[in-house]
Order: structure tokens, then C-alpha cells, then sequence
């Protein structure tokens, strides 16, 4: 392989993981969410917020590590509203969902006004002038920022906290069946008090990162649907965390795609391009499904909000 | 209040003070006198006819669209599709216009209204197939989908249905008159209201009063026993979308035939959600969609007019709607919990 | 006398208006064996409950080791030695056999992984009591019996001076019962205290020290274990000296198959059928005998053209009434009284009119009032057709299902626990109406957990294993349950025996 294909394979591979990083932690967020048997489709709302709190925060104090701070720590206090509905007033999880998407949605347009057109100071590149004068690990670091490896990192963190730690087993019992986790021993609101507040929290940094980091501005609705895409993905990823990387990769790889053909001059309007993505994400929901006809990796308690 | 009060209070009143008190609060932390801005939000929006007028023009496709929510929410689905219909059916019915716009009024505006109606059934019927077939979470699907219309009215608008003669601006031609829905003289009540409570009260008919409401009603009830008595849920899934779907998509028609005058971008100001909050508190009966999107219309024509001459944002309205559907949401849960504490 | 470990001291429960335990006093001794003894509904389990802390008592006291017991929730009963193994098995079924024992193990580590030498000793109980069982099986690939050994040994982890077993043999084959009731002897051998719920005198009779009997939530006796004769045990179970035996249905002359299973298969992800055929004829009575969970459900709606058949076809009378693609619907011609009737047999936002009109209902024709007699004839209560279905009781639901399908005449009827829940009055009922329906010549495919009862009403007896018809036998009065449970669990009588 010449070294201009590995150059080109370099740099999509690098453009793929940051395009996904913020859908991989909104991702993952839901998907410990729905190990414990609840849905949350405010996490749209969780990304939302947490983009313009985290661009303000960073905007504010010309610190991105702040910004992403404040982001994440703003989705985590949005998402009690929705633990608050579904587990203090039994509210349906999916009306609690919308509501608080709604709230965010006019709250970050309302607010973000005063965001649009301001520069926000970025996080610093890997690139160091000790790894520059190596080859291509030089070009590939000064391309990343640290986001992307935390996304990693929290990928095997989840996996790891899920299957081998005392409270993890807890978490998927209590998703499995609220009612036998309690019988265990365990007690159940407040685990999904918890896991509610961790999505939101991941969802709201994935937001902050979209917005600090990836883009490095702020535009009303920028999250397009992210969040919710963010919930069909976890269906696809089989409730895995492991899963999460790939199937966002694949989300990350396709609008760089659509991005670089807009850029290559390629004859297609750039919103028919814009569509691809959840084009993609929908058939890939589809085809999950026509693989295992029965959701059978489905927490148990969460096949009673989906009926 | 008292304690005696509370407990018999219906859940409806309360949340309806819920909602006042945490709009109160809203406008206090916005930094806006609230029973001030109150008073203006509701005379913007039935102080006058022409505010009426403007209310009644923003009640229109949330009723649709709130009926296009509460036709599939009978048997118990949650089609949050409304936004992504309204575009297919406003993109169908506008494609007959651009195809035939010299055809005479009587035979255009009833097949545009057609094209609308199936456009928006066809948006509904994806995710209802996908649902009936694959058990595809309609929920997920409904509203994902509805990025994709919104981005293919905008490839339409900048690319081959782009007027010429609009000096740059992303909109197809002016619609011709004979295209233009008719409305009241001097107002922007149009016929899209009249097919919506005409649709309403044919709803209501049909599933509370005719023959064949209970066959919903057992499926919606419960799955098992409706097919253990040969009924076909996913026959119900795939019709009841698709009928919702309908319903959206001529509210999709009806704002660009009327209100806009041609196809842009922008033609829906959230109206797929507003809808969907609308038939939520409606629970999904269509006698109450009517006063309620009345209402909802009300507050979100409001807050377009205190947004011009109170320098509110428009964003308020969002907030607003989001606050009464978390009241919505948390006081009859609130209120049973307090009960059995008592 | 020995100390009491736990003592109820004029325990009440109510629910609403329903008095589920009245001012029930009594106590548990340590190293005995103490069955609680009474009919479905005497608020047995209800009782055990307030002392594992899942219902506080509305008035009266738990002590335990003479001081008031402060046991909020499970959590609480078990740090105190208190296990409870319940009817409904609280395992996870989708977690593996380790995970669901460190679940309730109070030394789980916060690094569970099998790598932590902290973890073993979570599994040293199931060494013991079941070395078969591998530890990383997800506990749905397990049997009912196995499942219920999983279930001690997670009691067994916590120390319990304790164990409630509530209803534990209602599941089990009789080989896997004479093997409980062998444990639960050596259990109290070691010095705990068994409290063993259960309507079942066999169980009674096999292990029990003392025996308290409950009715209508009242402790009505507290016997030791001999004090009493069995009948004078069941008449004070049931209020009034109770005849039992049930009536076998007539004779039936008539030989044409009436309804027909050719080759039935279908799927699920957890079950497949396999090829059952079965030809039923008019008047004849076929009863389903198998453990829990091989297949009887799937079997049940596939013959109610719930459930798509993958192959093979079933026939009333000669035509067709399987459901054969999952888009064609199928309004089932059978008097279908399907499980758990509750999820499956009645819509709860409809009135009991309604529900026992659902068949008009769901083809587009208007509701009659015709059906409203059903309610008093088949004692549901409240007989108002005008209530909703979700307000009635579990055994009141039970009733309208049976009063909508066996209250008028059908061609064949098919059956599943037709008679769970329900007191003895109403299973009396429910089998006379069966009967009846048999006599005026009606095939009855009739799917039970109950062998003595189906040994009693049917006229062969078909059991089935893993999905399969294993066997079709004659119960020409020489089977025995041991023969037929034999063939239930697939070992040959003799392992039974051993």
C-alpha cells in the first residue's frame, strides 16, 4: 500500500472518529439509560443543552475544559426533570422524553441567541513538536484533540463498569426487572436516579463537545437530531456498550462521506447529501431488526415501554 | 389552597395551574414582568380579529397534525411523525401545482389536497409497515424520518424547483390563484381549518360511535385478545399511520397553499411537535384536540406577536409548550400519589 | 419448648377494602419445619411477605428473637437470616446462574469478575446442592427444577436462619418434589427454620413439624404434625368437609376425530414445536401433562391461531383454523381459555359486557346484552356488566374468560390451567361446565400443571417435553402420576424412583 492511501485512509479514519465522538458519548449515555430499563429520548434535549451551556462556558472563560464541564454538568441537571417525571409522577417515558427536548429546544434557542457568530477557543491538538518529526503519527496526532480518546476511554469504561463490577450487575438487574432487583435486595429508583443522571451527564458533554470542539460554534438545533439518533443506535448496538464504537463509527463515517463529496465539487445538492446519514442510521435499525427478528437482547423492562 | 380543594380538583385544572405558575416563573426568570406579558400574550392573541385571525391560522395545522398524532395514539402508538408528513404532503401537493398550475380551481385544489393526503400517508405508512412487519420501534423511526423531508424540501427550494424569477431567494413560483386555498374574506382562516374540524368530528364518530370502534379499541386494549379474535394488529398499525399521515400531510399543503403562498423552507414552525403535545393532553380524543389546539394555536400566535412588539423571542412559545406538557405530564401522577398518601 | 425465632403477634394486612390477613398470630421455631397450609387467596403468602419486608403490617407486630422486627424491605430480611425462595422464582432469567447468586450475595466484591478469588465462595452452596448446574449458564436455558435450586442456593449464600419457601413444589415433577422435601428435612436438621407455604397436603405430609392452617386470611389451627387426620386437616383448609374426587366425564361413543393437529410446528425464540399431531374426537377429553416451560404455552396458541404455525395445520371438523403467516388473522371457533387470563384473555379498559361480547365486538357487530346471565351463572363478582374487566380480582377475571367461553355450546374447547387461581367451588364449577361441554360433544384439549386432576377428568393423556409429544397414553385407571411424571422429566421410572 503506497504511503499517499495510507495518508488518505489516515485522515478519514481520524475525520470518522471526531465526526462520531459526540454521538459515541450520547450513545453511550442511552444505552446505560436503557440498561436500567428506562428510555430516554431527551437526550436530544441532554446534547442540546449541553452545547450551549458548554460553548457559552467556553466562550465565557476561554477555557474548553471548562466549556465541556459546564456542558456535561448541564445535561446531568436536565436529566432529573426527566427522572423526576418518569420515576417521581410515573409520568410515560416517552411524552417525559419529549417534553424535556422541548424545554432544551426552546431554552438553547431562546439563550443561544447571543452564541451565534462568537469564536470559542478550542481544544488543543495532540500534536507536540516531540511527535511532529515522526511520520504520519505526527499528522494523525496534530489532527485529534483529546476527545476522541475519551470517547474511547468511556467506551471501556462502560463495558467494564456493566460486566465485571458489583454495581454494574445491580444496573442490569434492575433493568432486567425492577421488581426482582428489589426483591434482591437492590433498590431500584434510585440506580436509574443515577443512570439517569449519567447519560444525561454523557449526552450533555457529547453536546459540548459538538459544539467546543468538533464544529466550534454554536447554531440553533445544531445537534440535528444527534440525541435521537443516539437512541436508535443503541437498539442497533444490541444494549452493548462495546457495540456503541462501531455503529457510530458508521454514523461519523457517513457524514464525513457526505462531507467530503460536497467538497470534492461532486453534482448533488448538499441537502439531499445531509439526508444520508439518517438514511443510514434508519437502515441500519431496520436491518438489526430483519437479523434478530425478536429484540431478544432488550432489557426485560424496557419491553414495557415499547409495549 | 386547601387540602379538601386539591383532592377534588380534576387533574385538568391543576395542571392548568401548574402551568400558569411555572409560566409566571419563566417570564421572572427571563427577566419579563410576568403578569404583564401574560395579559399582552393572550390579547395577541384573541384581543382582536386580526389576532383571532392569526390564531386561528396557527390553530390550523396543529390540529391536523394533533390528529395526525391521535390517530395512530388509539391503538396505543406513539408517532411523533407529524413534521416530517406535513413536509411530504406539502411537497406532493406542491409538485401537482408546479406540473399542472394552469388547471381551473375546482379540479387543481382537490387533487392538490389529494396529493397532499397521500404524500403525508405514504410518510406514515413507512414506519408503520416497518412496525406491523419487523416490530421497528414507530416512536424512533417517526422521528428520524422527519429530518429527512425537512432537508429535501430545502434540496428542492435551492436546486430544481428554485423560481428563477425569486432573485436568489430558496422558494419555488408563487402559487397561482387558482392553487390558493380558499379563506374568509380579509382573514387567514382558509379551508384547511374546515378539513381539520371536519376530520375531527369524523374521528370522533368513528371511533367512539361506529361499528367498528371497538375493533381499535380491543387491539389497543389488549394485542393478544384482539388477534385471538382475528384481528390483525399490524393491518391497524399500517392504516392508522397511514391515516395520520394523511392528515399531516394536507396540513403541509394548506400552510403553503394558503399561508406561504409557494413552497419554502421553514413552512412548519414545530407544528409535527405542537401537534403531538396537543393530542397528548387531548388523550388522544378528538373533541378535545379542538379546544386544545385552539388554545396551543393561541399561545404560539401570541408569542409570534409579542416577538415583534415586545422583543420576547419567539423561543418563549417552545419553552412554554415544553413546561405545560411536563405539567401535563407530572400532575395526574402527582395528584393519584398524593391521594393514596392521604 | 424451644425459643421462637419469629412470632406474629396479631398481624393484620389489608388492601383497600380487601382484608388480605386477619389478626393472624403465631410463631417459627428454630429447626422446624412449619407449613403454612390453606386454599389460594388465605393470605399465606401475604403473611410471609410483611416478615421479608415487601408489605408493612397494617396493625399488629413481627417480632423476631423477641424484639420488634425492624425489617423495611428484603434488603433488611436478609441481613437478618431471613430468605425467601418465592412461587414466581426472583431470578433473572436473561443473567447467568453467578451473576444471579453474587446478586443477593452480601460479600459480592465491587470487582465481580471471575477472576477475584473473593468471588468463589458464592458458588460453594451450588456446588453442593446441584454440582450439575454450570455457573456461566444464563438461567432461561435452565428447567423449572434446576431454576428452583439456583433459588435455594442464593437463600443458602445469605446464612438464613430462615427460609420461606413459598408454594415450592407447584412447579416440580413429583421425582423433583420427593428430592425438595428430602432437603428441606436436612435443612432443619441443621437448625434452621423452614416456613413452607403450600396447598398441597403430599408436602404436608412429607416434612411438615407443625402445620398452621389459614382461611380467608385467619389462622383458623395450629396442629404438631400428627395431632390432626388429613381430613380433619382439609376441612378445616376448606370451611366444610369437601368431596374432592372429581366426576369423570362420560363415556364418549362416538370415534370422529373432531378436532385435529397434523405435524404442528411453530417458533419462538425460547421454544419450538416439533411435529405434534393429535386427533381429539367428539366428546373426548385430552389432557396436556408436562413441567412448566416445555412448550404448552406455545402449543396453546398455536391451536388458538395466535401464534403462526411454521409448519403443519390444524383442523375443527375438517377445515382449517391455524393461523399460517404472521399478516393473516384467525378468529379462533374454540372455547380458548388461555393462561395467565388477566394478559391474555380480557381487555381491562372494557366493561364485563364487553368483554364477554369481545367476539361481535372485534368482527364490526354491535354488543348484546344477551351475555349478561353469564356473570351470575358462572358467580363472577360483582356480577355488574357494566364494571370494568381490569377492576375484578385475579380469580374473577379467571371466571369471566370461562363464563365467555364455555358458557354457551362449542364444537372444541381448549383449556390452559383452567382452574389456577380459583377456590375449590369455582374449580368444581369450572370442570362441571367442562364436562358438559364434552357430553354434548365437544373435543377438549385440556392443558394442565394439576396430574392428579388430569389423571382424574381425561381420557388420555398426552405428555410433552423440549416441544415434543413424547407419549399419548390411555388412562384406562392404570397410569400413575410416578409413570407419567417419569415421562414428564424424560428419565425412566426407575431413576425417578432413586
Amino acid at each position: 500500500m503506497s504511503v499517499e492511501m495510507i495518508a488518505i485512509l489516515a485522515s478519514w479514519g481520524i475525520a470518522t472518529l471526531r465526526s462520531a465522538t459526540p454521538l459515541i458519548f450520547a450513545t453511550l449515555g442511552e444505552t446505560l439509560v436503557q440498561r436500567v430499563g428506562i428510555i430516554n429520548l431527551g437526550t436530544e434535549g441532554e446534547m442540546l443543552l449541553g452545547a450551549c451551556v458548554g460553548f457559552a462556558v467556553g466562550v465565557a472563560t476561554g477555557n474548553p475544559w471548562l466549556g465541556l464541564m459546564a456542558g456535561a454538568l448541564a445535561g446531568a441537571v436536565l436529566s432529573l426533570l426527566h427522572a423526576g417525571l418518569v420515576l417521581g409522577a410515573g409520568a410515560n417515558q416517552i411524552g417525559s422524553g419529549l417534553a424535556v427536548w422541548m424545554i432544551a429546544l426552546g431554552a438553547t434557542s431562546y439563550f443561544g441567541r447571543a452564541l451565534v457568530g462568537q469564536q470559542v477557543t478550542p481544544l488543543p491538538s495532540l500534536g507536540s513538536d516531540w511527535s511532529d518529526g515522526i511520520p504520519l503519527v505526527g499528522t494523525i496526532l496534530s489532527q485529534m484533540t483529546m476527545a476522541a480518546p475519551m470517547a474511547l476511554a468511556a467506551v471501556v469504561f462502560a463495558a467494564w463498569w456493566l460486566n465485571q463490577t458489583r454495581p454494574g450487575l445491580h444496573w442490569k438487574a434492575v433493568g432486567e426487572s425492577a421488581l426482582i432487583a428489589a426483591e434482591n435486595g437492590i433498590r431500584p429508583i434510585r440506580v436509574r436516579v443515577t443512570a439517569i443522571m449519567v447519560g444525561g451527564l454523557l449526552a450533555g458533554l457529547g453536546g459540548a463537545i459538538l459544539s467546543v470542539d468538533y464544529t466550534q460554534t454554536w447554531a440553533q438545533e445544531m445537534t440535528k437530531g444527534r440525541g435521537l439518533v443516539a437512541v436508535g443506535l443503541v437498539i442497533v448496538a444490541r444494549w452493548k456498550p462495546a457495540l456503541v464504537l462501531p455503529v457510530c463509527l458508521l454514523f461519523g463515517l457517513t457524514e464525513v462521506a457526505t462531507l467530503r463529496l460536497q467538497s470534492a465539487g461532486f453534482e448533488l445538492s448538499p441537502h439531499l447529501l445531509g439526508t444520508a446519514p439518517y438514511l443510514v442510521v434508519l437502515l441500519v435499525l431496520v436491518g438489526s431488526h430483519v437479523v434478530a427478528r425478536r429484540a431478544s437482547a432488550m432489557p426485560a423492562d424496557l419491553k414495557a415501554v415499547f409495549q | 389552597m386547601s387540602p379538601r380543594i386539591l383532592g377534588a380538583a380534576s387533574p385538568f385544572i391543576l395542571t392548568i395551574f401548574v402551568f400558569l405558575f411555572l409560566a409566571v416563573a419563566l417570564f421572572i426568570g427571563l427577566g419579563q414582568p410576568p403578569f404583564q406579558t401574560l395579559a399582552v400574550l393572550v390579547q395577541f392573541a384573541v384581543g382582536d380579529s386580526y389576532s383571532l385571525s392569526q390564531t386561528m391560522a396557527k390553530t390550523t395545522p396543529i390540529l391536523l397534525c394533533a390528529l395526525a398524532a391521535a390517530v395512530p395514539g388509539r391503538l396505543g402508538l406513539i408517532s411523533v411523525g407529524a413534521e416530517g408528513q406535513l413536509h411530504a404532503g406539502a411537497i406532493a401537493g406542491t409538485a401537482l401545482v408546479l406540473l399542472a398550475p394552469v388547471w381551473p380551481a375546482p379540479v387543481l385544489i382537490p387533487l392538490m389536497l389529494i396529493f397532499a393526503a397521500i404524500g403525508g400517508a405514504i410518510y406514515g405508512y413507512i414506519p408503520g409497515l416497518l412496525r406491523a412487519r419487523l416490530d421497528v420501534n414507530e416512536t424512533i423511526v417517526t422521528l428520524l424520518m422527519n429530518y429527512v423531508t425537512v432537508l429535501l424540501v430545502a434540496a428542492l427550494v435551492f436546486g430544481p424547483w428554485r423560481d428563477p424569477a425569486s432573485q436568489g431567494w430558496p422558494a419555488t413560483m408563487q402559487f397561482p390563484p387558482n392553487a390558493v386555498l380558499p379563506a374568509l374574506p380579509g382573514s387567514r382562516i382558509h379551508l384547511g381549518l374546515l378539513l381539520g374540524l371536519v376530520a375531527a368530528l369524523a374521528l370522533h364518530i368513528y371511533f367512539n360511535h361506529s361499528r367498528w370502534a371497538d375493533k381499535v379499541r380491543i387491539l389497543a386494549g389488549n394485542r393478544k385478545v384482539g388477534e385471538t379474535f382475528g384481528l390483525s394488529f399490524g393491518f391497524w398499525v399500517m392504516v392508522l399511520m397511514s391515516v395520520g399521515g394523511a392528515l399531516a400531510g394536507l396540513a403541509g399543503i394548506s400552510e403553503v397553499s394558503a399561508i406561504q403562498g409557494r413552497l419554502q423552507q421553514s413552512i412548519s414552525l414545530g407544528y409535527g411537535l405542537t401537534g403531538f403535545l396537543v393530542s397528548w393532553l387531548s388523550r388522544h380524543q378528538p373533541l378535545i384536540i379542538l379546544p386544545v389546539s385552539l388554545c396551543v394555536g393561541g399561545l404560539v400566535a401570541g408569542s409570534d406577536a409579542l416577538q415583534m412588539f415586545a422583543k420576547v423571542p419567539a423561543a418563549s412559545a417552545v419553552i412554554l409548550q415544553g413546561l405545560l406538557f411536563a405539567a401535563a405530564l407530572a400532575v395526574p401522577g402527582l395528584l393519584a400519589r398524593w391521594r393514596k398518601a392521604q | 419448648m424451644p425459643e421462637s425465632l419469629v412470632q406474629f403477634a396479631g398481624v393484620t394486612r389489608r388492601f383497600g377494602d380487601l382484608i388480605a390477613v386477619n389478626n393472624a398470630s403465631l410463631d417459627i421455631r428454630a429447626g422446624e419445619v412449619l407449613a403454612i397450609l390453606g386454599e389460594n387467596g388465605a393470605g399465606k403468602s401475604t403473611l410471609m411477605k410483611m416478615l421479608y419486608g415487601l408489605y408493612p403490617a397494617s396493625e399488629g407486630q413481627i417480632l423476631l428473637d423477641g424484639a420488634p422486627a425492624k425489617i423495611s424491605g428484603p434488603a433488611d430480611a436478609m441481613r437478618n437470616g431471613i430468605g425467601m425462595v418465592f412461587q414466581h422464582f426472583s431470578l433473572l432469567p436473561a443473567l447467568s446462574v453467578r451473576d444471579n447468586l453474587l446478586l443477593s450475595w452480601p460479600k459480592t466484591p465491587f470487582w465481580k469478575s471471575h477472576r477475584n478469588a473473593r468471588t468463589d465462595d458464592v458458588l460453594t452452596s451450588l456446588a453442593e446442592l446441584a454440582p450439575q448446574i454450570d455457573p456461566e449458564r444464563i438461567v432461561s436455558s435452565l428447567s423449572v427444577g434446576e431454576q428452583q435450586l439456583v433459588e435455594l442456593c442464593k437463600v443458602l449464600n445469605i446464612n438464613a436462619r430462615l427460609v420461606i419457601l413459598d408454594e415450592p413444589t407447584s412447579v416440580l415433577t413429583p421425582a423433583e418434589a420427593t428430592r425438595l422435601h428430602g432437603f428441606i428435612k436436612q435443612l432443619a436438621g441443621r437448625g434452621v427454620a423452614v416456613a413452607l407455604i403450600t396447598h398441597k397436603l403430599a408436602d404436608v405430609e412429607a416434612c411438615a413439624d407443625r402445620i398452621v392452617v389459614m382461611r380467608r386470611g385467619s389462622v383458623v389451627d395450629i396442629a404438631e404434625r400428627g395431632a390432626r387426620s388429613m381430613a380433619e386437616t382439609v376441612a378445616l383448609m376448606m370451611g366444610q368437609s369437601v368431596d374432592r374426587t372429581l366426576r369423570p366425564p362420560p363415556a364418549f361413543g362416538r370415534t370422529v376425530p373432531r378436532l385435529v393437529l397434523e405435524n404442528v410446528s411453530a417458533q419462538r425464540p425460547d421454544m419450538s414445536l416439533q411435529g405434534i399431531s393429535l386427533s381429539i374426537a367428539a366428546g373426548e377429553i385430552v389432557g396436556v401433562a408436562g413441567v412448566a416451560g416445555n412448550g404448552q404455552a406455545l402449543l396453546a396458541e398455536a391451536v388458538a391461531g395466535v401464534e403462526p404455525l411454521t409448519a403443519g395445520d390444524i383442523l375443527l371438523d375438517g377445515v382449517s383454523i391455524a393461523r399460517h403467516t404472521p399478516f393473516e388473522a384467525v378468529s379462533t371457533p374454540l372455547g380458548y381459555i388461555p393462561e395467565q387470563p388477566r394478559d391474555n384473555g380480557v381487555v381491562a379498559t372494557m366493561s364485563l359486557a364487553r368483554n364477554l361480547a369481545l367476539r361481535d365486538l372485534a368482527q364490526g357487530k354491535r354488543a348484546t346484552g344477551r351475555h349478561a346471565n353469564l356473570l351470575e351463572r358462572f358467580n363472577v363478582n360483582p356480577p355488574d356488566p357494566a364494571k370494568l374487566a381490569g377492576t375484578l380480582s385475579g380469580g374473577n377475571v379467571q371466571k369471566l374468560v370461562i363464563a365467555r367461553e364455555l358458557g354457551i355450546q362449542r364444537d372444541a374447547i381448549l383449556a390452559c390451567y383452567p382452574t389456577m387461581g380459583l377456590d375449590l367451588a369455582a374449580i368444581e364449577m369450572v370442570y362441571a361446565a367442562m364436562f358438559a361441554q364434552a357430553a354434548s360433544g365437544a373435543a377438549v384439549l385440556w392443558i394442565s400443571e394439576d396430574l392428579d386432576d388430569l389423571l382424574a377428568g381425561s381420557h388420555r393423556i398426552a405428555v410433552m417435553r423440549e416441544g415434543r409429544l413424547v407419549a399419548l397414553l390411555d388412562n384406562d385407571g392404570t397410569l400413575s402420576r410416578e409413570a407419567v411424571g417419569a415421562l414428564m422429566t424424560g428419565m425412566t421410572e426407575t431413576e425417578a424412583a432413586a
